[in-house]
């Protein structure tokens, strides 16, 4: 089983749901991000073209975070090729977030910042230090929702199929242009996606295999 | 310095940080020790001076403090030592270290028992350790597929020569007792200086043709908000300088401690530039095509 990411770029407008779902669901602290929206512009006016790409860890199957991690705190997981980060390993030398080219990884530097400095920490952010405690001095970045892969499965729910099993981003986007499933899986809808609409992985010229692609 | 705002991130060339603003300063310095220790402990091997082999060992452990001391969880540190299958940095810490461990008993054989059959043997563990722990650094840096500028098989020589040329610089100063072996560690030094300029240039011409954010790279250090780091640190200290102070002594065949000395620092200053210029220039290409 190998989860991965299909995204329609012609249906992105850019709105950051998938932003500010995966800052909800896991609780983020100020300054990380799991998932990002970059914006581009192509051409000269009038024939201008904007580019929108929701990104995010691809969940490489060859992924140079984890050749460069010393410690072995990154590593992919075994049933799903999820790349994942062992807090209590990681060492916070950095060199994953060096090695990685899309740069989709952040390091928790300030256990006291708040979203709104000066003020105190918000009712949402005291939660989330009890309900997703997140370790100072450490590095993070996206692991597909791994929780609730693995909660829906227990429950055999399907992910990429069933809400409760799928990535907060994918049932987060209101313009559904973000689908999820198993690239192992021939009769997946995400690699009908990819075979019907030519779906691209995310910069193959670095050879780390993404398992996220984009239609264009 | 290239200042970005948060919506260009990845959209525009991105300079890495992590390894050049706050602690992570520190990793230059590491660059640096790991260079010139190897570098110090091979030239030492060669001209046989034991003071520059204990230097070189002090300095291999200043490279493993300089990595430590940049760890936000340093406590872990003997996790490094779990992935050399496959990790630059774990090979590293293990490379460090068993260089530490036989240069020690080395320098021990070497004192108490020189001219004995595991003193050769151990200089021969240590020597090629050396080596691996010079190399190392280069390596640990051209691993980076993301940063054209680094992701380059002409680093981690550079990285060598710059530590021979650097530990050279630090061994005419153990020299300063012995007149005819200055001269003679004068005339390599200037050797090795000429090699690492050479490479330097060669280093930075062949990165022009490797792609669009490498040529970036490379002006900024001719000639944008990094040159003057550059010109002045590595260029003019590091090599220039040192050559002019150490020539005239390798012409005339005479030592002085006072050139000696300035040429071995000004190099030392030059080493330590050379790595936080590369760390600094670095930047990653956009993710999304903007022309």
């Amino acid at each position: 089983m190998r989860w991965g990411m299909v995204i329609e770029q012609k249906r992105c407008i850019g709105c950051n749901a998938c932003t500010l779902a995966c800052k909800a669901e896991h609780f983020l602290p100020p300054e990380i991000l799991w998932n990002r929206v970059l914006i581009s512009e192509t051409g000269k006016y009038p024939t201008v073209n904007k580019l929108i790409y929701s990104i995010r860890c691809n969940q490489c199957d060859e992924p140079k975070c984890v050749d460069a991690c010393p410690t072995g705190a990154t590593r992919k997981r075994e049933q799903d090729n999820i790349v994942i980060i062992d807090d209590n390993e990681c060492v916070g030398c950095r060199y994953c977030m060096i090695a990685c080219p899309y740069q989709a990884r952040s390091f928790y530097e300030d256990g006291d910042a708040e979203y709104f400095p000066g003020q105190g920490q918000t009712e949402h952010e005291k939660m989330g230090k009890v309900l997703y405690p997140h370790q100072v001095g450490v590095v993070q970045k996206c692991i597909f929702c791994k929780e609730r892969i693995d909660d829906g499965l227990a429950k055999g729910l399907k992910p990429g199929v069933d809400r409760d099993a799928t990535p907060a981003c994918v049932i987060a986007c209101p313009t559904m242009a973000m689908h999820f499933g198993d690239l192992e899986d021939p009769y997946s809808d995400i690699n009908r996606l990819i075979k019907e609409k030519k779906g691209k992985p995310f910069h193959p010229e670095y050879g780390t295999e993404p398992s996220i692609y984009y239609i264009e | 310095m290239i200042q970005l705002r948060p919506y260009e991130f990845m959209v525009k060339y991105t300079p890495q940080r992590e390894w050049i603003e706050g602690h992570g300063i520190l990793i230059a310095f590491a660059l640096f020790f790991g260079g010139i220790s190897g570098g110090l402990y091979l030239s030492s091997l060669f001209f046989n001076s034991l003071i520059g082999m204990f230097v070189a060992w002090l300095l291999a452990m200043a490279t493993g403090a300089s990595d430590m001391a940049h760890l936000s969880k340093p406590l872990r540190f003997w996790r490094m030592l779990l992935k050399p299958r496959t990790s630059w940095i774990s090979r590293g810490f293990i490379f460090i270290w068993l260089f530490l461990g036989c240069a020690a008993i080395q320098l021990a054989l070497s004192y108490w028992a020189p001219g004995s059959g595991a003193e050769t043997v151990f200089k021969v563990l240590a020597g090629i350790l050396a080596f691996f722990v010079a190399v190392y650094s280069g390596f640990v840096i051209s691993f980076v597929v993301g940063i054209k500028l680094w992701n380059s098989a002409i680093v981690p020589i550079l990285f060598v020569v710059a530590g021979l040329a650097g530990g050279l610089s630090i061994l005419l100063v153990a020299s300063l007792g012995s007149a005819a072996q200055g001269i003679a560690v004068a005339n390599a030094t200037l050797a090795a200086l000429v090699v690492y300029a050479v490479f330097i240039a060669v280093y930075l011409w062949v990165s022009t043709y490797e792609d669009e954010a490498a040529r970036d790279s490379v002006i900024r250090i001719l000639k944008g908000d990094i040159a003057v780091v550059f010109w002045v640190g590595v260029v003019a200290a590091g090599i220039l300088a040192p050559i002019a102070l150490l020539a005239p002594f390798s012409l005339t065949q005479q030592a002085s401690a006072g050139a000696f000395i300035a040429g071995a620092a000004l190099a030392i200053i030059g080493g330590v530039t050379l790595r936080y210029v590369i760390l600094k220039a670095g930047v990653y290409n956009p993710l999304v095509p903007t022309e």
